[in-house]
């Protein structure tokens, strides 16, 4: 096939592909000409759309590119990614149903204004805010940065890095900035589908290039056999006591269980981050969270990954070629309109996520930060508009990063998940834990992203720059930065909690309470549950992500004559992973409706009617806080520089 | 229909197609670049899924093909054909693409009229294209 021949089908399919968005853009802006719902979409997307999208979001894009890779440069070290679907679905099934109802109550529609209502605290709602902006510039931007490297690849080269980047930008702003939630609420529900067609597409090539699933394991059971390689179907022990990467640690080094299991708790930092709790306050009824978390995410997409993402990482893992970007290039010289689908539909999966946090960064810019401390008598209509001008800067801004500085967004990238981790605190003080307090969550936050900073390549450099060189490097004693955090954040909470007044909440954070502990009441059949609960849940967490993989490297391997004998005609800790991931979606069903933290309930929820309080005039004071905001700025500039010259390099 | 039952309807109408109907193109178009007459019929397998698929749905928001639907599914079934034709006449389809066309064309022909007796029952169907004269001469409804 002629190279015009077969570039002709990308920009053919991605043609069409925008035509279809801006036709749904269209709509939602139409709908939400009024200016309401450009924020959430009027509190009226449908649930099912709500759980495709959230599913689509939390795993299509980024595990496609990101899961299948890690398995195909280090095979199976790292089973947790197998049990993505399940880890990713566990905050959701905690969180939603009573985040979703005191939204409700409240008549708030995000997770900043939740804090801010339930904590009354300005850090929260920035650190909410910060995250939002980790997962747009960073996370986001580092799939759209390899998106736009696959667009070049390709082309031939016809399409450079910088055009696709630049293109991908505009369809970005055009996607979230003109049709707001509504528009990544629909769409969203079409990227999903695309994005999970390419996936599955993508695996039976793999699958029929590798000759067959006997004939994959058979190179799989071979590579097993060479001594260099047989590290890559085991779990490396329970802990390394390493100083971490860049200080003596090694990637092999890092893949013990623990590793394992502290890497679990980042995934389930995805549903706590505000990206996604955008998508439940935007919903018009919590009663699809149950079926959302189960079937679609845990089950459905769980499968999706555990077999098909594990399945094109495997066959990447047996030969090189046949790895993400050489399936595609392979595809591309073979059956373009294949390929062309293909990448449409990953790409569509990446964004989707890069859409969303967009929105929710820049939302969360105005609306959340300057409207209330800076401008409080700006319109809804000037929010929207100021909203718009956020995200068009901000994607300008990651497709400045994506080509300029790979290295810094990388760095930014690696915050995302873990910060986002540190967010569960606060929440289980606003739904489950009514002790922890607002100074502990406030600290305890704090410490977290203290504890994600100093054990990720950002925190470290800057230090370094500043001459405080660290012991240590990344993930030390091969723990991911998502458990240093949390452990620092959770001796805070407990201390801080202890001895803090426990009593001293709100008016909103009362009636909170009051809420969860009236229409929300949890029954007397689930509370004699509660035990089982808490145990089958730290077995499945042992078993499955954590030192009990230990017992999956060798749990269906048998001792032949010639060598070991995979007993399932898989690697042994595949096997287990896929056991798991079965017992996983029963553990998200368990807790979803028998402990009825994500049942469905039909009360209709009155909004609250805040105490009348006098409107003052905040104008001078908001001009005073801008005021302090540049002077602490320049002060913190300079002082930054003068350290550096002092001390640094 | 409210406005949010046809949302809902769109969008499943458009993920029908995004899946089976650029999956049964791809097929179809593999088929005729391998000279392959069963990848070929496996996308049409999938057209012919992406349409009863939609007929569900309608048949579940209880409508029928929108006006703009039915242009788009004319339009494509006419650039289709004189696609085939011009390949035909310049000679440059082998014998699988040639029956691969063929098939494709002779289900999506059939699939009209299966349609609409599904839809109308068999003499409604005919009703639809039938214009019935009064006494006087003058067309009725």
């Amino acid at each position: 096939m002629t190279g015009m021949a077969s570039s002709i089908w990308l920009p053919l399919f991605a043609l069409f592909y925008v035509a279809v968005m801006l036709y749904w853009v269209r709509l939602a802006a139409t709908e939400s000409a009024s200016g309401d719902g450009f924020f959430s979409a009027g509190h009226a997307l449908s649930p099912w759309i709500s759980a495709v999208a959230i599913a689509g979001a939390s795993m299509t894009g980024w595990f496609a590119l990101g899961g299948s890779q890690q398995i195909a440069t280090q095979g199976f070290q790292m089973p947790v990614l197998i049990v993505g679907g399940v880890l990713l679905a566990l905050p959701g099934t905690l969180f939603f149903k009573r985040l979703w109802f005191v939204a409700e109550r409240m008549r708030v529609s995000s997770q900043a204004e939740i804090f801010r209502v339930y904590y009354h605290s300005a850090f929260l709602v920035a650190v909410s805010v910060t995250v939002a902006l980790l997962f747009a510039l960073g996370f986001a931007g580092l799939q759209l940065r390899a998106i736009a490297g696959f667009v070049e690849m390709m082309t031939g080269g016809a399409v450079s890095r910088l055009s696709a980047s630049v293109v991908l930008g505009f369809i970005l702003f055009a996607g979230a900035g003109i049709g707001g939630m509504r528009a990544i609420g629909y769409f969203g529900v079409i990227q999903t589908v695309l994005a999970f067609t390419g996936i599955v597409v993508l695996s039976g090539f793999a699958l029929i290039w590798s000759g067959g699933f006997a004939a994959l394991n058979d190179g799989l059971l071979q590579l097993s056999a060479s001594e260099n390689a047989a590290g890559l179907f085991t779990v490396n022990g329970v802990i390394r006591f390493t100083s971490g990467l860049g200080r003596g640690g090694d990637w092999a080094e890092a893949n013990t269980a623990l590793a394992n299991l502290s890497f679990a708790f980042a995934l389930m930092g995805f549903q706590a981050s505000p990206l996604i709790l955008k998508l439940v306050l935007s919903t018009r009824s919590p009663n699809g969270i149950a079926a959302g978390q189960t079937w679609v995410t845990a089950g459905f997409f769980g499968a999706i990954i555990a077999f098909c993402i594990a399945l094109t990482g495997a066959a990447g893992l047996v030969n090189r070629d046949l790895a993400f970007g050489g399936l595609l290039e392979a595809l591309q010289a073979d059956s373009p309109w294949f390929a062309a689908w293909i990448f449409i539909g990953i790409a569509a999966g990446v964004q989707l996520l890069a859409g969303l946090a967009l929105f929710v960064a820049g939302e969360g810019l105005i609306r959340h930060i300057y409207r209330p401390y800076f401008h409080s008598r700006l319109s809804k209509q000037g929010a929207v508009t100021l909203t718009r001008i956020a995200i068009a800067v901000l994607a300008v801004l990651a497709m400045l990063m994506e080509n300029l500085t790979p290295v810094t967004l990388s760095a930014l990238a690696a915050l995302a998940l873990p910060m986002a981790f540190q967010l569960w605190t606060p929440l289980l003080g606003v739904t489950w834990l009514p002790w922890i307090t607002r100074p502990a969550a406030v600290t305890g936050v704090g410490f977290g992203i203290a504890g994600v900073l100093l054990t990720e390549p950002l925190g470290y450099q800057v230090l370094s720059f500043f001459g405080l060189e660290l012991p240590w490097g990344r993930w030390p004693w091969t723990i991911h930065s998502a458990l240093w955090g949390m452990a620092a954040n959770v001796a805070a909470v407990l201390i801080i909690s202890a001895i803090t007044n426990r009593d001293a909440l709100g008016t909103e954070a009362r009636e909170i309470r009051r809420l969860f502990s009236s229409l929300l009441a949890t029954s007397d059949k689930a509370r004699t549950l509660r035990s089982t609960a808490w145990s089958v849940t730290l077995a499945w967490f042992f078993l499955a992500v954590g030192p009990g993989l230990i017992f999956g490297n060798a749990a269906f391997v048998a001792t032949g004559e010639s060598g070991p004998v995979w007993l399932l005609g898989m690697p042994s800790i595949w096997a287990w992973s896929l056991g798991a991931w079965i017992c996983g979606v029963g553990l998200i069903w368990f807790l979803s409706y028998k402990m009825e933290m994500a049942s469905p309930v039909h009360v209709a929820i009155p909004p609250y009617e805040p105490p009348p309080r006098l409107t003052k005039d905040k104008t001078g004071e908001e001009q005073e806080r801008l005021r302090i905001l540049m002077l602490t700025g320049a002060v913190g500039f300079a002082l930054a520089v003068l350290i550096a010259f002092s001390f640094g390099g | 229909m409210s406005k949010s039952a046809m949302i809902e309807r769109d969008l499943l109408v458009f993920s029908i197609w995004a899946v089976l109907g650029f999956g049964g193109l791809a097929l179809i178009l593999e088929g005729f670049s391998r000279d392959s007459y069963m990848i070929s019929l496996a996308g049409t397998g999938a057209i012919v899924a992406a349409f009863v698929a939609h007929i569900v749905v309608n048949g579940i928001f209880a409508t029928g093909f929108r006006p703009g639907e039915a242009a788009l599914g004319i339009t494509a079934f006419g650039a289709l054909a004189i696609a085939f034709i011009g390949g035909w006449a310049v000679g440059g389809l082998s014998p699988a693409d040639y029956w691969s066309g063929l098939t494709l064309f002779a289900v999506l022909a059939f699939g009209l009229p299966a349609y609409l007796s599904t839809r109308y029952g068999l003499r409604g169907a005919f009703s639809r294209f039938h214009v019935r004269h009064a006494d006087d001469g003058t067309p009725t409804a």
